[in-house]
C-alpha cells in the first residue's frame, strides 16, 4: 500500500501540469459533453434523415501537399502548430491519380487534427520524402507503406520490408498487384539481410542509394522469436548483445500477417466486422466498436443511447480483461507463475460475462453496424455487479503477491524508461504512453459512446519506467470498475439495433474514427467510393508503435529487462500483423 | 534407537566368511551403489510429483490427476516418454563435451547425495572432513553446467551457463560460511558426528539459537540458489533464454538435468536437515519422557526424510511465490546481503561458542 | 542516506516477501477452481448464446425452413457454406427451387454469425455443441439438411417476432431469391 501512496504523490504534479493544455485542447468536445450529457455521447443522434448525401460526421478532407514541399510543411506543422502526434500514415492506391499517403496529425496541446495527403503520380518509381526524422513513429509507418505499396521514402534510413518476406515480389496492397501469381509457395528459408538501403534525390534529381549496416558481422546476435516464450505471439526480434546488455534490436514482423486490410477491400461492411475481433484479441470489443462507429458516423446511422451505454460497459470490461491478462503475462515473464494463474482465475469471470451476452469469450462478435448483435443477457447486470467487488478484492492480492514484491519492484523500477518526448514522437498511446506523462486518453480527449457522461480519471504518471506502466494499468482497472459501476444500473431503455438499410453503403469520402483500445488509440481509416465494400480500410494498430519503441526502450538494458519491457509495453501481435 | 552400523558390520563379517576381503568390499560397493541409484530415482519421482501437486495447490489448481489415481503415475509416464525420445546431436556442437555435461551434473549430485546421513549408522560416505567433501563434490555440477553451455555451441545455453557459473560460485561462499557456522558450533566436520551431537544435545537450530536461525535462513536462500530453482532459476531463465543451459538437450540427456535439479533440491533440504534440524535425531522435548520415548520409536530414516520433505515444502512455497531475480540482483543479493550477514553471523556464532551461550538440552 | 536505507530496505523487502508468502499460503487452502472436464459433462451447461456449430433445425416431420435462397452462402466471408438447389415442378406446374444439399464446412467457419443474421427464414442457427475435435478434417464438412427432409410449409405469419430488425430488410433486398420465396408458399397453402 505504501507504494501506491508514494506513486499518487508523484502523480499529482504531473497531472496538474499538462492538464491545462489538455483541457484547453478540446473546448469543442468537452463542454458539450458536460452540458447535455445525454446527447453528448453521440451528437449525430439529432440528425433526422440519414441521407447518403449528408457528409459523414467523421469525414476528413486531407489537404493535398506537393511532394517537394511535404517535408517542410510537416516540419512547420510540428514545430509551429504543435502537431506533436503523428497518429497514422495510411498508404493508398488511388489508381489513375497515383500512389500516396494520408498523414493524420493530432496535437496534444491544442487538440486540433490535421490531415495531409501526398500523392506520387509515377507508379513505377514512387518516391515521397520521409518524415521519419520528425516523428520516430514514421519510421515504421513508412516502412509499412513501402512494404505494401512500394512507395520509397527519400531520406528514410531503413527501406527494408517489414511484414513481408524480403524476397517478396510485388506490392500486394496495390490494386493492380497479383500477389498469388508472383509469389508461389516458397519453401526456402527466409534469409534476413544485415544491410539496408537509403534512397535520396541528389541535386540533379537522380535517385541515389546509400547502404547502411543493420548488424555488423561481429555483433553477438541472439534471435528472440519467432517462437519464444516471451514475445507474446509470433514476433521476431534480432538482438545484438554486448555481454548481457542489449546493443540494438531489430523487430521483424509479419509472421502471422493475414492481410486483413486487403481482405476488407473485397468484403461488404457487415463482413468486415468479423475480422476486427481477430486483430487485437484483447481489445476485440473496442476494435469492433471503432469500426462500427466509423461506419455508422460515415453512413449517418443513428445509434440508440442504450447501445452507447452497453458499448461503453463492454469496452471497459474488455479493458479489465486485457489489463488482467497483461498482469498475468508480465508475472509469467518475470517468473512468477503463481501470480500468472491468479490473473487467469479472475479473467475467467470477465470471459463468462462476455460469453453469456455475446456468445464468445475471445471472439466476441457483439457490436454491429447500428447497434449490437443481441440485447444484454438478463443475467448481465447481476453478474457484472457481482464481479466488481470480487475484482476489487482480488486486485489487492495482485499487489500482495507481485506488484509490491521487492523482487518485482527491483526488476521493474527504472527499467526501460521512456521520456515524454520519446513516447509522443513514437506514437505510444494508451497506458504505455500515459506512464510517461502523455495525456492521450481518447476517452477524455474526444469522448465517444457514453464516456462523456461518466466520471473517471485519466491515469497519468511521470516515471515512464516499466513499473509506472504496470501501475498505470492496475489503476485503470479501478477506473474501469468505477465507470462500469456508474453505468450498470443506468442502462437506458431503447432498441439494441437500429434498422439499417439492407446493403450498407458508405457515401464516397474519407473517414477516420478512433477509440481508446486496451493498449492505446485504435483508429479506423475508411476510404469509400460509395460501394458496399470499402475502398481502403486501414487500422491504426495499437501495438505497432509499442513494438517499435522497444529498440529505444531496451538499449543498454539487460536481456532479462527486455522481458520486463515488452511485458509492460503490452503489445498483442495479431494486432500488429493485421 | 536403531543403529544401522551393527547391521552393516554383521553383513560385512558374514561376507568375509564367504569370499576374500577385496571381493566382499567390491560386492558391498556395488550393492550400495545400486541402492543409491535406486533411491535417487525414487526420490526424483516423488519430488517431481510433489512439486507438481504443491505448485498446483498454490495456484488454485489440483495438479495432475489423470494418469493413475490422483495422477500418481504421471511422472512414470513422463519418464517413459522421455526414455523414448531421440537424443539429438547438433552438427556444430562439441559432441564430447555436450554428451559429457549431463553425466557430470548427475555424478556431482549423486556424490553429494551419498553424503547424507540417513539413519544412525546409515551413512555411506562418512569421514572426518565429510562436510568439506560434500561442498567440494557438489561444485562439480557447475562444471557440467558450464560444459553444457559451451558444448552446445548455441547462444541461449551459453548465456545461461555463464549466468549459472557466476551464480553458483557466488552462492557457494554463503553456503560455505553457513556450514562453517555449524562447524564452529559442533567442532567437527564429520557428518555423522554432527548429527550424533544433535541427537545427544538438541538440534543445532535450538542449540545455536539466534545465529543458527540466521544461518538456517541464509542456507535456505543460498541452497535454493545453488539448485538453480526459482526465484533463482535464471540460468534457465525460461522467459528470456527459453531453457538456458539445457536448451539443446533432448531425451534422457535432458532428463539427467531434470533429475539432477530435483535431487539437488532434496540434497539442499537434506543438508539443511542434517546441519540445523538434527538429521535423523528424533524430536525431544525436555521433561516429557513418555513423548520422547514415542518419538524414539520412530526410525531415524523416517525422521530424516520427514524433516527433509518439510524443508522441501518450504523451498517450494518460496519458489511458487516469488518472481525471478535478475542476474545483477542475484549477485548483489549474495555479495551485498547474504555474504556480509553470514560473516557477521559466523562471528556471532564464535562468540556463542566461546562464551558457552548455546542452549544444551 | 544510502547507509540508512540498507537495513530499512532489507526490512521492507523482507516484509513484502512475507506478504507474498502469506498470500500463496492462503490460496493453498482455498477451494481449487479447476474444472474436471469430461467428468463434469452432465453439469456443464453452455451459455445459450454460445456459438458451437451451425445447425439447421428440423421439426418432427423432418422439415426445415430453408428455401435455398443462398443468402448465407453469398454472405459468408470464408465461403464455408455451399447451398445446392434444384428446380422442381410443383403439381400445379409452377417451377420451384428446393434445397438439395446444405453443406457446411465447419473447419473454415469463423463463427461470425453473418449467415444466421442474413437468413430470411431463420432456417439456420448455432447450437451449443463444442466437442468438435476430429481426426480427419473431412469430418467437419457436414450436410445440415437431413436425408429426405423437405421445406416446411409456411403460413405467411411464420416469422418469429424475435428476429432482429435487420433481417426483414434483407429479404426484400435479396431480389430474385426472395421473390421466389414469396411466390413459393402460396401454391402450397392453396393445396
Amino acid at each position: 500500500m505504501k507504494t501506491m501512496e508514494e506513486n499518487k504523490d508523484l502523480q499529482t504534479p504531473a497531472a496538474a501540469e499538462p492538464q491545462k493544455p489538455a483541457d484547453a485542447a478540446a473546448p469543442a468536445a468537452k463542454p458539450a459533453a458536460a452540458d447535455k450529457p445525454a446527447a453528448a455521447a453521440k451528437p449525430a443522434a439529432a440528425r433526422p434523415q440519414p441521407k447518403p448525401e449528408v457528409p459523414g460526421e467523421n469525414e476528413i478532407k486531407p489537404r493535398l501537399v506537393e511532394l517537394s514541399a511535404l517535408h517542410d510543411e510537416m516540419k512547420r506543422m510540428r514545430d509551429e502548430e504543435k502537431m506533436d502526434f503523428l497518429e497514422l500514415i495510411t498508404g493508398v492506391d488511388w489508381g489513375e491519380e497515383g500512389l500516396g499517403c494520408v498523414y493524420n496529425l493530432w496535437s496534444t496541446e491544442t487538440g486540433r487534427r490535421e490531415y495531409v495527403k501526398a500523392v506520387c503520380a509515377d507508379r513505377d518509381a514512387a518516391f515521397i520524402p520521409t518524415v521519419s526524422d520528425l516523428w520516430t513513429i514514421a519510421d515504421i509507418y513508412e516502412r509499412e507503406v513501402f512494404d505494401f505499396y512500394g512507395i520509397r521514402f527519400l531520406g528514410h534510413k531503413d527501406m527494408r520490408r517489414v511484414f513481408l518476406r524480403e524476397d517478396w515480389v510485388g506490392y500486394p496492397m496495390r490494386k493492380d498487384d497479383k500477389p498469388e501469381e508472383q509469389n508461389p509457395l516458397n519453401m526456402e528459408n527466409e534469409v534476413l539481410s544485415d544491410t539496408t538501403v537509403e534512397y535520396n534525390r541528389d541535386a540533379d534529381g537522380r535517385i541515389t542509394e546509400t547502404e547502411h549496416v543493420v548488424f555488423a558481422p561481429d555483433d553477438y546476435m541472439v534471435n528472440i522469436g519467432p517462437q519464444h516464450p516471451s514475445t507474446h505471439g509470433v514476433l521476431h526480434f534480432r538482438v545484438a548483445l554486448e555481454g548481457e546488455r542489449i546493443k540494438k534490436m531489430d523487430p521483424k514482423l509479419g509472421y502471422i500477417h493475414r492481410g486483413i486490410e486487403k481482405l476488407n477491400e473485397s468484403y461488404t461492411y457487415p463482413q468486415t466486422l468479423a475480422l476486427t475481433d481477430r486483430m487485437d484479441y484483447l481489445g476485440a470489443m473496442q476494435s469492433r466498436h471503432a469500426l462500427c462507429m466509423a461506419i455508422e458516423k460515415a453512413a449517418s446511422i443513428e445509434v440508440s443511447d442504450r447501445v452507447q451505454v452497453v458499448r461503453t460497459i463492454m469496452d471497459e470490461l474488455q479493458r479489465i480483461d486485457s489489463h488482467i491478462l497483461f498482469f498475468s503475462c508480465l508475472c509469467q515473464d518475470m517468473g512468477a507463475t503463481t501470480a500468472f494463474l491468479y490473473g487467469f482465475r479472475d479473467r475467467e469471470k470477465v470471459l463468462d460475462i462476455f460469453e453469456e451476452t455475446c456468445g464468445g469469450r475471445l471472439i466476441l462478435n457483439y457490436n454491429m453496424i447500428g447497434g449490437l448483435a443481441a440485447d444484454i443477457h438478463p443475467n448481465f447486470q447481476k453478474r457484472v455487479k457481482e464481479f466488481i467487488p470480487y475484482m476489487r478484492k482480488n486486485l489487492k492480492e495482485y499487489y500482495d503477491i507481485f506488484i509490491n514484491n521487492v523482487i518485482a519492484r527491483n526488476r521493474l523500477i527504472g527499467v526501460g524508461r521512456l521520456s515524454l518526448e520519446q513516447v509522443v514522437s513514437g506514437g505510444c498511446t494508451g497506458p504505455s504512453g500515459r506512464a510517461s506523462g502523455w495525456h492521450n486518453d481518447v476517452r477524455k480527449r474526444q469522448p465517444y459512446a457514453a464516456y462523456g457522461k461518466v466520471d473517471f480519471k485519466e491515469i497519468v504518471r511521470t516515471e515512464g519506467d516499466s513499473y509506472a506502466r504496470l501501475l498505470c494499468r492496475m489503476d485503470e482497472i479501478e477506473q474501469s470498475l468505477s465507470i462500469i459501476e456508474q453505468l450498470i444500473d443506468n442502462i437506458p431503455e431503447g432498441p439494441f439495433q437500429t434498422k439499417t438499410k439492407p446493403i450498407i453503403k458508405v457515401p464516397a469520402g474519407t473517414y477516420y474514427s478512433c477509440v481508446e483500445g486496451s493498449r492505446g488509440e485504435f483508429g479506423v481509416y475508411l476510404e469509400s467510393k460509395g460501394d458496399k465494400s470499402p475502398y481502403r480500410l486501414h487500422y491504426r494498430s495499437t501495438g505497432l508503435p509499442l513494438v517499435w519503441i522497444m529498440d529505444t526502450a531496451c538499449r543498454g538494458e539487460l536481456i532479462a529487462d527486455m522481458m520486463a519491457i515488452n511485458g509492460t509495453l503490452d503489445y498483442v501481435v495479431p494486432d500488429i500483423d493485421r | 534407537m536403531l543403529d544401522l552400523a551393527s547391521w552393516t558390520s554383521a553383513i560385512h563379517t558374514w561376507l568375509l566368511g564367504l569370499v576374500p576381503e577385496w571381493a566382499a568390499i567390491l560386492l558391498e560397493c556395488v550393492v550400495v551403489a545400486l541402492l543409491i541409484i535406486t533411491l535417487y530415482a525414487v526420490f526424483a519421482i516423488v519430488l517431481i510429483y510433489m512439486e507438481r501437486k504443491v505448485c498446483a495447490f498454490f495456484q488454485c489448481r489440483i495438479g495432475p490427476n489423470r494418469v493413475g489415481k490422483w495422477g500418481l503415475l504421471q511422472v512414470f509416464s513422463d519418464v517413459f516418454k522421455m526414455l523414448q525420445k531421440e537424443i539429438i546431436n547438433m552438427r556444430k556442437s562439441d559432441m564430447f563435451l555436450h554428451d559429457l555435461a549431463p553425466f557430470l551434473v548427475v555424478t556431482a549430485s549423486m556424490l553429494t547425495f551419498a553424503c547424507l546421513p540417513w539413519n544412525k549408522g546409515g551413512h555411506i560416505i562418512d569421514f572426518n572432513v565429510g562436510l568439506f567433501f560434500m561442498v567440494a563434490v557438489s561444485s562439480i555440477g557447475v562444471v557440467g553446467i558450464l560444459l553444457a553451455g559451451l558444448g552446445s555451441n548455441s547462444k541461449y545455453p551459453m548465456i545461461g551457463s555463464m549466468r549459472a557459473g557466476a551464480q553458483l560460485i557466488s552462492y557457494e561462499i554463503s553456503i560455505g560460511i553457513t556450514m562453517l557456522t555449524i562447524v564452529a558450533l559442533s567442532g567437527t566436520m564429520q557428518i555423522s558426528e554432527i548429527v550424533q551431537q544433535q541427537a545427544d544435545n538438541g538440534w543445532n537450530i535450538i542449540r545455536g539459537h539466534v545465529p543458527a536461525v540466521i544461518a538456517f535462513l541464509i542456507y535456505l536462500i543460498a541452497g535454493n540458489a545453488e539448485c538453480n530453482r526459482g526465484p533463482f532459476d535464471l540460468p534457465e531463465g525460461e522467459s528470456e533464454l527459453t531453457a538456458g543451459y539445457h536448451t539443446e538437450y533432448s531425451g534422457m540427456h535432458f532428463g539427467f538435468f531434470y533429475l539432477a535439479e530435483y535431487l539437488n533440491l532434496f540434497i539442499a533440504a537434506g543438508i539443511a536437515t542434517t546441519l540445523f534440524l538434527g538429521g535423523w535425531a528424533p524430536l525431544h522435548i525436555a521433561g516429557l519422557d513418555g513423548f520422547n520415548a514415542v518419538m524414539d520409536a520412530v526410525p531415524g530414516a523416517v525422521w530424516f526424510i520427514g524433516k527433509t520433505f518439510f524443508v522441501i515444502f518450504l523451498l517450494m512455497w518460496e519458489r511458487w511465490t516469488f518472481p525471478r531475480l535478475r542476474i545483477d540482483h542475484i549477485l548483489s543479493l549474495e555479495w551485498k546481503y547474504l555474504m556480509p550477514i553470514s560473516l557477521i553471523n559466523l562471528l556471532l556464532m564464535a562468540l556463542v561458542v566461546v562464551f558457552g551461550l548455546g542452549i544444551n538440552v | 542516506m544510502e547507509e540508512m536505507n540498507y537495513l530499512q530496505g532489507l526490512a521492507a523487502g523482507l516484509k513484502t516477501l512475507g506478504v507474498g508468502l502469506k498470500t500463496t499460503m492462503r490460496e493453498f487452502f482455498t477451494k481449487k477452481i479447476t474444472e474436471q472436464y469430461p467428468e463434469n459433462r452432465k453439469e456443464l451447461q453452455m451459455f445459450d448464446r454460445f456459438r458451437g456449430s451451425l445447425v439447421m433445425p428440423h421439426n418432427e416431420h423432418n422439415e426445415h425452413k430453408c428455401i435455398a435462397c443462398g443468402l448465407c452462402m453469398t454472405n459468408c466471408p470464408n465461403g464455408s457454406i455451399t447451398v445446392t438447389s434444384q428446380m422442381v415442378e410443383t403439381e400445379d406446374g409452377k417451377k420451384k427451387k428446393v434445397l438439395d444439399k446444405y453443406i457446411y464446412d465447419q473447419g473454415i467457419c469463423m463463427y461470425c454469425e453473418v449467415c444466421v443474421r442474413v437468413c430470411p427464414q431463420n432456417a439456420i442457427t448455432f447450437d451449443q455443441s463444442f466437442e468438435n475435435a476430429v481426426f480427419d478434417r473431412q469430418k467437419l464438412v457436414k450436410q445440415l439438411n437431413h436425408e429426405g427432409s423437405k421445406c416446411e410449409e409456411r403460413k405467411p405469419v411464420a416469422r418469429p417476432a424475435a428476429a432482429p430488425a435487420a433481417k426483414p430488410a434483407v429479404v426484400k433486398e435479396a431480389g430474385k431469391p426472395a421473390k421466389a420465396e414469396d411466390a413459393e408458399p402460396k401454391p402450397k397453402t392453396e393445396d
